[in-house]
């Protein structure tokens, strides 16, 4: 399968669930908003399988952007399902980047950024961003 | 020498003892020989039965072993991985529960002025008047506006209108005691909430709040510009709403600005 056949995922963001885009072509995912979805497993499934898909078929770089102001506990337990595939990528040798993006009106959204941070090796950028 | 080495010691002696009787010549003939013969063949079959039986029996006994040490691995990882979702969980519990405190203080206190805002002032106001109900106590209210805000405003601009506002508002509260609220009520208007206190107690607050906007001296391009208030103030009477005491306390206010300003008036 060639690069342009595969498919981006965008997803709007809703009341209780992230904006997502999901660029191939860039090795980009973007996650933007709150999120308590009613049913997180399907959610998530669908962000899952991509970046599972992009990291099995690919060697460039997949750059995870984070804008998530809140989550729920499901949610969490999700972000740290695709920070550990992430880890096998990057154990595995493939090139992979985090970053954390904070509003800087609630600093102790960066504790959080630190908390899932934890033990992963590959980047993880945890920063500011002035709304 | 070990009772298994004894046991193999003794089963290698049986076995050259039965293969040398089998062996030989002089017992060819004999009736028990086959028998023997037989029973020995017998006894090789089943021993090897009892190999493969241990065999597949010890195949088990690892394949149990692993699977044992695969779970507890997987165990302790789900254990790990449940510690730290909580733990991120707790977090964002916590930060929401800050979050709620800092909405409750924004949308009880006035943006400007940093007092309550009328919303805090109407909630207080209708408790006081709980209490009033249930034990009788009293209140006063003083409303308070800044004298000639519009031509302030116009004359020197709003952001020096917006300092006088803040001014205001410090002076009321130093001015007020402890248990009392002040609350921006609406534009350049005050309200003070004296609870347990009957005219002769809000009148001596209100005289010394008087003197002290009096004493204000805001700076305006190097110039030192006075400001004047006027007040109105209603004790609650049994029976009233606050809303009640509040509309005599601003007529009192409305009398303070036609007498000329820069005064109170008690409401009858």
């Amino acid at each position: 399968m060639t690069q342009h056949e595969q498919p981006n995922l965008n997803l709007p963001s809703t009341q209780f669930s992230p904006s997502v885009e999901a660029d191939w072509q860039a090795g980009r995912l973007l996650m933007i908003g709150e999120s308590y979805p009613e049913n997180t497993y399907e959610f998530f499934a669908q962000i899952i399988e991509w970046t599972e898909k992009f990291l099995g078929q690919e060697g460039r770089l997949l750059h995870v952007e984070l804008r998530l102001s809140y989550l729920n506990t499901s949610s969490i337990r999700a972000m740290i399902d695709i920070f550990d595939l992430l880890q096998e990528a990057s154990d595995s040798g493939k090139p992979v980047s985090v970053s954390w993006l904070y509003d800087s009106r609630n600093p102790r959204a960066s504790e959080l950024g630190e908390e899932f941070k934890e033990d992963y090796t590959f980047p993880f950028e945890i920063a500011a961003l002035r709304s | 020498m070990s009772l298994l080495s004894k046991n193999q010691k003794l089963d290698e002696e049986l076995e050259q003892r039965v293969q040398n009787m089998l062996a030989d010549d002089r017992y060819t003939d004999h009736p028990m020989r086959e028998v023997l013969e037989q029973l020995w063949t017998a006894v090789g079959w089943q021993l090897a039965r009892l190999e493969r039986i241990t065999n597949i029996s010890d195949r088990y006994q690892n394949a149990a072993r692993e699977r044992v040490r695969l779970l507890s691995r997987r165990y302790d990882r789900q254990i790990r991985l449940l510690e730290r979702v909580l733990r991120i969980s707790d977090r964002y519990q916590s930060m929401l529960k800050d979050l709620n405190v800092a909405l409750h203080e924004a949308s009880t206190h006035d943006l400007l002025t940093g007092i309550a805002n009328r919303r805090l002032m109407s909630e207080c106001c209708r408790q006081a008047d709980e209490r009033s109900t249930i034990d009788g106590s009293t209140y006063s209210l003083v409303v308070l506006d800044a004298d000639h805000f519009k031509l302030v405003n116009d004359t020197y601009g709003h952001e020096f209108g917006d300092r006088m506002l803040v001014e205001l508002a410090k002076i009321f509260k130093l001015s007020i005691r402890s248990n009392d609220l002040c609350a921006r009520w609406g534009g350049e208007e005050f309200l003070g909430l004296f609870v347990n206190a009957d005219l002769a107690e809000a009148e001596s607050v209100v005289q010394r709040l008087l003197d002290s906007v009096r004493s204000i001296a805001l700076d305006f391009q190097g110039a030192e510009i006075g400001i004047t208030a006027s007040i109105g103030l209603a004790q609650h009477a049994l029976g009233e709403t606050y809303a009640d005491t509040f509309r005599r306390a601003d007529e009192a206010l409305l009398v303070a600005k036609r007498r000329g300003r820069d005064r109170y008036v008690i409401a009858p």
